[in-house]
């Protein structure tokens, strides 16, 4: 045998340039998403029976699940971005707040918050509106998905909080200065140039706090809300198939979960690349 | 020369313990060139950031073209009349070379983008880096930066030019493209009142330079006459071992 090089040895080198490399690795993790759809789309032909019935049967919960993510999660970025900037504040009545919410709310479990804020926070409200004899507050009906979305953006908003804090302080102090030394107020120097900066630094840690939020809502179910994880348990007991309907839930949640885990590293490799 | 634009009168300022300016009084008139120079702790770059209340100051009075520095207001005020130049330049990496020359002009000074464009590229004509203007900050080199970082403070229109240790971050070869742009604006009027330890600048632009020492004003005069011939035992000291180099 005589060792020559082979055109085929020239071709592997070339996919280890640097450059080239970048590209596939972004996608390379979208077959686990593809893999674990098509176990979902094969179970629900192959084995309607039960499969199928039961994807029909949770579909409404899953749109709630997804909605119910989505809406809180703006709520929570919004939250996050005024906790962060309050815990940031020199104003020491602003900071106090902000860190008590903080501290506060990042020591209470989830479920308990989703369970005080169904059953006490509708209580709480009617009888204050008795106190100040404000009738809209006083015949106060609960909304279990409002409710829901306020326990979740409060508690998680704590957490997100602490990102933004985190993210704020990375930017060097030099880049307020320049911008204040320029008339800029606080205001307007955290909004054109330290938050767009410090936006990039988070979103790593935001986007996992949003995958988070994806399988904590499961606990909404246990407050009467119809998310995928209730509408599972309905099947169930009214069909008594634990294996088939929870392993079906659990594809579904994996499904979201490893998708938009894709998308978020998507979003994170382009930003790096604008830049 | 007849109204100071800066006027400094008695400041103190203290970092914990440190006294960092001890009693300092300083009139600086419109078109000085003031080159301040002094060892390290010695409370030039506060004395500088004072003028902009980037540093509060605890007792004394700083008077900026009339205004005097106390309200939030009046600080804004100020510095939109007040250009600073920074020793680690400052850019906004997350902006182009042009949005860094116009943000605060659209902001701050509400003028239209197409006016603030137009003010920017015009300025970094000036100061020669015209042909950067889509980079970011941090595809430039050290010099390039740093006169993008004049462009910005300029686009202002300010009537002071504060620069601290506006070269003390460069390579030696770039050192140069800076001060040349800092000449231009000596030679054009401006009102400028610069931290450095480059003789070269201040024996050619400089009507005035002063050596400080543990936040005190030690020695003041023409560079020619406080460089060639000191009065005071402690510039002496402090020259000879920077002219060693």
């Amino acid at each position: 045998m005589v060792k020559t090089a082979t055109p085929a040895t020239g071709g592997s080198e070339l996919k280890l340039i640097p450059g080239n490399e970048l590209p596939t690795r972004i996608d390379a993790w979208w077959w686990l998403v593809g893999a674990v759809a098509l176990i979902i789309i094969l179970l629900m032909v192959f084995k309607p029976d039960p499969y199928r019935n039961i994807v029909f049967f949770v579909r409404d919960g899953l749109l709630t699940t997804l909605l119910l993510t989505v809406i809180s999660f703006v709520f929570i970025l919004i939250v996050g971005i005024i906790g962060g900037l309050g815990r940031i504040a020199k104003n020491p009545a602003i900071h106090f707040v902000a860190t008590m919410y903080v501290e506060i709310f990042r020591g209470i479990p989830l479920l308990v918050q989703l369970i005080w804020w169904y059953f006490a926070a509708p209580m709480v409200i009617r009888s204050f509106g008795n106190l100040i004899d404000f009738p809209p507050l006083a015949n106060y009906q609960s909304n279990a998905f409002v409710l829901a979305v306020v326990g979740l953006v409060i508690c998680y908003g704590a957490y997100v909080s602490e990102i933004f804090r985190a993210g704020i302080e990375s930017i060097p102090r030099g880049q307020i200065e320049a911008a204040r030394s320029q008339g800029m107020t606080y205001l307007q120097a955290m909004r054109y140039v330290i938050l767009p900066q410090a936006l990039r630094v988070v979103m790593p840690p935001v986007g996992n706090e949003f995958i988070m939020l994806i399988k904590d809502t499961s606990l909404v179910s246990a407050v009467a809300m119809a998310d995928l994880t209730r509408r599972g348990r309905e099947y169930m007991s009214a069909h008594f198939n634990p294996i088939e309907t929870w392993t079906m839930v659990a594809l579904l949640y994996l499904v979201m979960t490893l998708f938009f885990t894709r998308l978020i590293s998507w979003l994170e490799k382009r930003r790096n690349l604008e830049k | 020369m007849a109204e100071a634009i800066i006027k400094i009168e008695n400041v103190h300022k203290y970092f914990g313990q440190v006294h960092a300016l001890d009693d300092v009084s300083l009139e600086i008139y419109k078109g000085e060139v003031v080159v301040i120079l002094g060892p390290s702790g010695s409370g030039k770059s506060t004395l500088l950031r004072c003028i902009n209340h980037l540093e509060v100051y605890n007792t004394g009075k700083i008077t900026v073209d009339g205004i005097i520095l106390k309200s939030a207001q009046n600080i804004n005020l100020v510095r939109q009349e007040v250009g600073m130049v920074f020793q680690q330049f400052n850019l906004f990496p997350h902006l182009t070379v042009l949005d860094n020359v116009t943000l605060a002009q659209r902001v701050v000074r509400k003028r239209k983008p197409e006016e603030a464009e137009a003010i920017a590229l015009n300025l970094l004509t000036k100061v020669g880096i015209e042909e950067k203007s889509q980079a970011y900050p941090l595809q430039l080199s050290g010099g390039q930066q740093q006169r993008v970082a004049i462009a910005r403070a300029l686009a202002m229109n300010p009537k002071i030019m504060l620069f601290d240790e506006p070269t003390s971050a460069l390579d030696p070869e770039m050192i140069k493209e800076v001060l040349d742009v800092m000449l231009a604006l000596a030679k054009e009027g401006m009102t400028m009142v610069v931290v450095s330890h480059e003789m070269g600048f201040a024996r050619a632009a400089a009507s005035r330079v002063i050596f400080m020492d543990e936040g005190r004003i030690v020695e003041q005069g023409q560079p020619d006459q406080l460089f060639d011939a000191p009065k005071e035992e402690r510039t002496k000291i402090f020259l000879s071992k920077v002219l060693q180099i």
